[in-house]
């Protein structure tokens, strides 16, 4: 009950996170919707360690306030038992909620777009249970924010971002918080760069990075319970006129973790798909 | 009376029904993919009037063509690309309306619509003396204006009466 009050003012709040419908599958980006678009997503999401394996399945709908403010709600599905550690990157069992907003926005010539996006959100624990280690807490709801800065041009696309999850308490148990930051660059070769009635695909290479803290349980610090890690990978995106899907995959390249508290993660992976149904309405005159 | 009302009824009926946006060429800011193109081709669509609508995203030029009798209005075109996060360029219209004002300043009214443009030649000076009060068709460019706004300015490159 508490969760669905929760979700609730989530969904009354001016605020949340995940500005791309259709950008790279793992990093932050600065896109946002159009003013009334309304965007579906759907996607799968897996994380394969040596603990086992977890798949995620999330859906999430946004519409866009203004040319430059959406709101945005995911929920996602999990699958699984792998003992992971904490990730914002990749979604987990938690409901999200909020705003974007996109504040800075500079288009001073055809095909390119220089933009900074900012979002805030609530993330409300669904009615799912972690495995692990997180799935032993007792669950509270938290505050997510982050932001993104880049450019966006018909050859090129780059992205850097941060973001800062934190979690309540409850009952003395409490997730950790996690701070992640991505760097993206995406490509679209000369060939590709096509009209709009035609397919329209475009490469990445994501590089994510996530620092959680330690998780506290029944009071008390879990000793070895904070990670570091980094991930990258390769990432596809194709689109059809307002048809999105876009898959990626990533490995560690840098990883600072307990093995005995969350096995040894080795591979994430993402497919994404997007329908944005865009709105016709204008004034009159 | 009744004859005088009714004469006046059919030489303006014409004027108004005359009086539109025949195309509008956008150049479009800040589009760089699929959808940003099928966002605007969906709003400009969106727009009563609007017949056929050219998205190039190599060059961001957007083509409008509109039927006889709309009344869509610059305003119109203009939201339909800053709803979608964009802005545009110069506007390059043809479109006829009733010339108005003096001969040192000119306006063209387009009627069903409120959109009113002093006019200033692109290059030279023509001789439009004779044209005013009639119906023309103006090819020329509308300014790009602040966010929000319509140029109040048609620099025209040809001015032909509508016989």
């Amino acid at each position: 009950m508490k969760s669905l009050i929760a979700l609730a003012c989530a969904f009354a709040l001016p605020g949340i996170a995940l500005a791309a419908d259709h950008g790279p599958v793992f990093s932050y980006a600065t896109p946002v919707n159009s003013q009334r678009e309304l965007s579906f997503d759907t996607g799968i999401f897996g994380r394969s360690g040596s603990n086992g394996a977890q798949l995620s399945t999330g859906s999430s709908i946004g519409y866009g306030l203004t040319p430059h403010i959406t709101v945005n709600a995911f929920l996602p599905a999990t699958f699984g038992s792998g003992s992971l550690q904490e990730s914002r990157i990749v979604s987990g069992s938690e409901w999200t909620a909020g705003a974007s907003w996109r504040f800075l926005h500079s288009v001073t010539s055809v095909g390119k777009r220089i933009e900074s996006t900012a979002s805030l959100g609530v993330v409300v624990p669904g009615p799912q249970r972690d495995s692990g280690v997180l799935g032993s807490l007792h669950r509270a709801p938290g505050i997510a924010g982050s932001l993104a800065a880049g450019l966006a041009s018909r050859s090129k696309y780059l992205w850097i971002g941060g973001g800062y999850t934190r979690f309540a308490e409850a009952s003395d148990d409490r997730r950790p918080d996690t701070l992640s930051w991505s760097g993206v660059y995406g490509y679209r070769p000369a060939k590709l760069r096509r009209g709009y009635n035609q397919w329209d695909y475009r490469g990445f290479a994501e590089l994510t990075g996530e620092h959680t803290g330690s998780v506290l349980k029944s009071g008390m610090i879990l000793q070895n319970s904070s990670t570091t890690t980094l991930w990258l990978g390769p990432s596809v995106l194709a689109i059809f006129k307002n048809i999105a899907i876009s898959g990626g995959v990533q490995a560690p390249v840098f990883r600072d973790a307990s093995e005995s508290i969350y096995g040894r993660e080795h591979l994430r992976f993402a497919i994404n798909f997007s329908y944005l149904k865009y709105s016709s309405h204008t004034s009159s005159h | 009376m009744k004859k005088m009302i009714a004469t006046a009824f059919f030489v303006l009926l014409p004027l108004a029904a005359h009086a539109e946006y025949e195309q509008v060429n956008l150049t479009v800011f800040g589009m760089d993919c699929a959808p940003c193109a099928h966002a605007i081709h969906v709003s400009m669509k969106g727009i009563e009037g609007v017949n056929t609508v050219e998205v190039e995203l190599n060059t961001g030029l957007v083509t409008i063509k509109l039927a006889p009798g709309n009344r869509a209005s610059m305003k119109q075109f203009n939201q339909a690309v800053e709803k979608n996060g964009f802005t545009h360029k110069d506007a390059e219209v043809i479109v006829r309306g009733r010339l108005a004002g003096t001969a040192n300043a000119p306006v063209l009214e387009v009627s069903g619509t409120s959109d009113r443009y002093a006019l200033s030649p692109m290059v030279g000076s023509l001789d439009i003396v004779s044209l005013l009060g009639k119906t023309v068709t103006i090819s020329g460019v509308i300014p790009q204006a602040p966010k929000g706004k319509v140029s109040d300015t048609l620099r025209y490159k040809t001015i032909t009466e509508v016989r």
